[in-house]
């Protein structure tokens, strides 16, 4: 094999991620039904739009998904949270009054204004005063602060509440629980498998706690108490959907974050050796909290979009999703071990599959084949990754 | 200061008597014990068969109602079977997850001399006392002969219709698909244009499904769901493209909450009643209990709401 070859063989190699994507849009457009004046119905706009729309829900939670595995760890909670963060999302729309879904959702965001506020207050009176009154005053504010928070987060008496303030409420929640996941790992030095394990049977449990037990479905007409302005979430802005822009958004903003930001690298640092990012002075244990809070505050925005989309909140909506999510990342050429992979992999895993799923569904291919047919593409996406192709190794660029 | 350890010690210490205090309850001074050993408690259709049969059983003080929840799998609820034959009660009502796996577990009661109902669901064996059912071949039948009708009557049916499954491995799905498929195939006019997508019995997945077939599909005069969640999400992913009037809905289970409100809003054309064996079950283990005899078999009745019968059906259900 001549060097031009092995050049030419390793920018393949290097960006082969992207052909992977190339070839299923290609089989994409080859297998594609045509519409009657013979034009692509794959290819065609408003198609590839809606894949963007299929996809954003799993494709939010793989972007958290992300940090936490570039990070070394794992989140198996999303699925349930997701499953919390609409059925939350559905009663907090609809329903009237205090609620266990207000009561959850204020009691989050109530503890996170504490906390921010203990934090903030800290800050602002270190040198002026330190060790036990420095404490004591910020506990003071925080409390009265977490103790206003129903106030100002709390529901009315007539009516769901609004859109923006039913998300700050399960984004909240989301964000608590990824926080204490954060927290047991890196203070319990529990593994994050179990770690997050755990609070995906916990999450899931509570959530069907606070639907109560004859209500194992919560759903948001547009007739029934949910504001209206709620449908902006399923809308289309110049015919994209919604929820596909919030999905690219995030992808963007995680994107910046990890790669135009100290938090990026040390997140990058902690999954390649979490040891030496330690003596190199990263703050490991502060860093794993906000990758986990993250991970449970992207899942809650997806639960949201999904009582947009699909007019429904239940705690099970998102049984399995942990693992659809972790395929896309691995898809994406992250490395479970950690310190390898990058969000923007992410982005083409999911599409991946997001436009497989498509060219199954528009040629009526029969389901069970391709459950089938996808297992095969895990398997064989990740070989490519990893160069594990016989007689490409040599040559290969690959580490 | 309490450090963590003891705290956590003393709050799981707390939780368990809790628990512990919560299974000591009841067992008061009814005289006949009875196990129900359900599939899982989150799916809607199983949410109303429960709460049909708490009412039935509340309504005899003779009656002492305990339902475990097998969550899904099948090895949780043999245990839960195999726990109420330990604990000696009078008779055991059971709606099996799956045939075979429930068959040994079913045997092994009747052998302990515990009488026992299965429910919905049959198991591959003759020793239990009754099995309370309805036949899916027989409302997906209905539902096919109603899809004619709609679609310009026996012989000059026309029209493209598109199938949603509810799970390709499940016998009712297999069984609503056979009995769809009996009625609409004798139609030359007829052709199904999708008909291979499962969607799990799931409002979100048949949505997207849908999705994707009014890309793929210019023209689609029906959509037939296996079960009425799916044939909803099927209506609002085309009342989201904004073709919702060119097609008409129809679904299966027909429960007061879900298909009965989505027929009275005018979102499905029709949906079909699946029964609920809760209070027959009720009744016919009292039965049982008082020495009776009883039918090895009971089927129960369906019915179809529409538009004209709508009302008098959420009358009647409420």
């Amino acid at each position: 094999m001549t060097v031009r070859d092995g050049r030419l063989l390793s920018l393949m190699l290097a960006t082969k991620l992207y052909w992977g994507m190339l070839l299923v849009l290609a089989a994409g457009a080859m297998l594609s039904p045509v519409d009657a004046s013979g034009g692509n119905i794959f290819l065609s706009p408003p198609n590839l739009t809606d894949v963007l729309r299929q996809v954003s829900i799993t494709g939010i939670v793989a972007v958290g998904m992300t940090f936490v595995i570039l990070s070394g760890g794992i989140d198996l909670s999303v699925g349930s949270v997701m499953g919390l963060g609409c059925t939350l999302a559905a009663m907090l729309l609809t329903l009237e009054g205090w609620h266990h879904g207000t009561v959850l959702g204020t009691g989050a965001a109530s503890i996170i204004v504490g906390g921010a506020v203990y934090a903030g207050a800290s800050k602002l009176l270190a040198g002026r005063v330190d060790g036990m009154a420095r404490r004591g005053c910020a506990g003071l504010l925080a409390a009265l602060a977490a103790a206003g928070a129903p106030v100002l987060f709390g529901p009315s008496l007539a009516g769901g509440l609004g859109v923006v303030h039913t998300m700050i409420l399960v984004l909240s929640a989301g964000l608590l629980i990824g926080a204490l996941n954060g927290a047991v790992v890196t203070g319990g030095g529990l593994q994050p498998f179990i770690a997050t394990l755990a609070t995906m049977v916990a999450v899931l449990g509570a959530s069907r706690l606070t639907a109560g037990a004859d209500q194992s479905v919560y759903p948001v007409y547009s007739g029934s108490n949910a504001a209206p302005a709620f449908e902006i979430l399923r809308a289309s802005v110049l015919g994209v959907p919604v929820p596909g822009l919030v999905f690219l958004g995030v992808t963007a903003a995680a994107w910046v974050a990890l790669t135009r930001f100290r938090f990026g690298r040390e997140v990058y640092a902690i999954g390649g050796n979490e040891q030496a990012a330690r003596l190199a002075g990263v703050p490991v244990g502060r860093v794993k909290i906000v990758v986990y809070a993250l991970s449970g505050m992207l899942a809650a925005l997806a639960g949201i979009l999904y009582a947009a989309q699909y007019r429904q909140g239940k705690p099970d909506a998102g049984a399995g999703l942990e693992l659809d999510a972790i395929a896309a990342v691995v898809i994406g050429g992250a490395s479970l071990t950690g310190g390898k992979g990058s969000v923007l992999g992410t982005l083409a895993g999911v599409f991946i599959f997001g436009m497989l799923t498509n060219i199954f569904q528009l040629c009526n291919i029969d389901s069970n084949a391709q459950l089938v047919l996808k297992g095969a593409i895990i398997v064989a996406a990740v070989a490519l990754q990893q160069g594990r192709i016989p007689g490409l190794r040599a040559a290969g660029g690959t580490k | 200061m309490i450090d963590r350890r003891t705290f956590g010690l003393a709050l799981g210490a707390s939780l368990g008597a809790a628990a512990l205090a919560g299974c000591a309850r009841g067992g008061g001074a009814a005289r006949w014990r009875l196990g129900f050993s359900q599939v899982t408690t989150t799916e809607p259709w199983r949410v109303l068969f429960n709460r049909r049969m708490r009412e039935a059983a509340a309504a005899h003080p003779d009656l002492q109602l305990t339902i475990a929840d097998g969550q899904d799998r099948t090895e949780k609820q043999v245990a839960d079977v195999e726990a109420f034959v330990r604990q000696r009660v009078d008779l055991i009502l059971v709606s099996p997850k799956e045939s075979a796996g429930l068959t040994g577990a079913v045997e092994a009661a009747t052998a302990a001399g515990i009488p026992v109902i299965v429910l919905d669901r049959g198991v591959d064996t003759q020793a239990y006392r009754q099995f309370i059912g309805s036949d899916n071949t027989k409302i997906g039948r209905m539902a096919g002969a109603y899809a004619v009708d709609l679609l310009g009557g026996k012989g000059k049916a026309k029209g493209r219709i598109v199938e949603i499954w509810g799970g390709m491995a499940s016998t009712p799905a297999q069984e609503r698909h056979k009995g769809f498929g009996e009625a609409v195939d004798a139609e030359p006019g007829l052709v199904r244009v999708v008909d291979r997508q499962d969607a799990d019995w799931k409002q979100d997945k048949a949505y997207n499904i849908m999705a994707s077939a009014l890309k793929a599909q210019p023209r689609i005069d029906l959509v037939y769901a296996h079960n009425d969640p799916m044939a909803y999400g099927a209506y609002l992913a085309a009342k989201d493209a904004g073709r919702q009037g060119e097609m008409r809905f129809i679904g299966i289970d027909g429960i007061p909450s879900e298909g009965g409100r989505w027929v009275k809003d005018g979102a499905l054309t029709a949906t079909f009643v699946y029964e609920t064996p809760g209070a027959a079950a009720i009744e016919q283990a009292l039965r049982i209990l008082k020495g009776e005899t009883v039918p090895k078999r009971i089927e129960l009745g369906t019915e179809v709401v529409d538009a004209h019968t709508v009302d008098a059906f959420l009358a009647k259900r409420a």
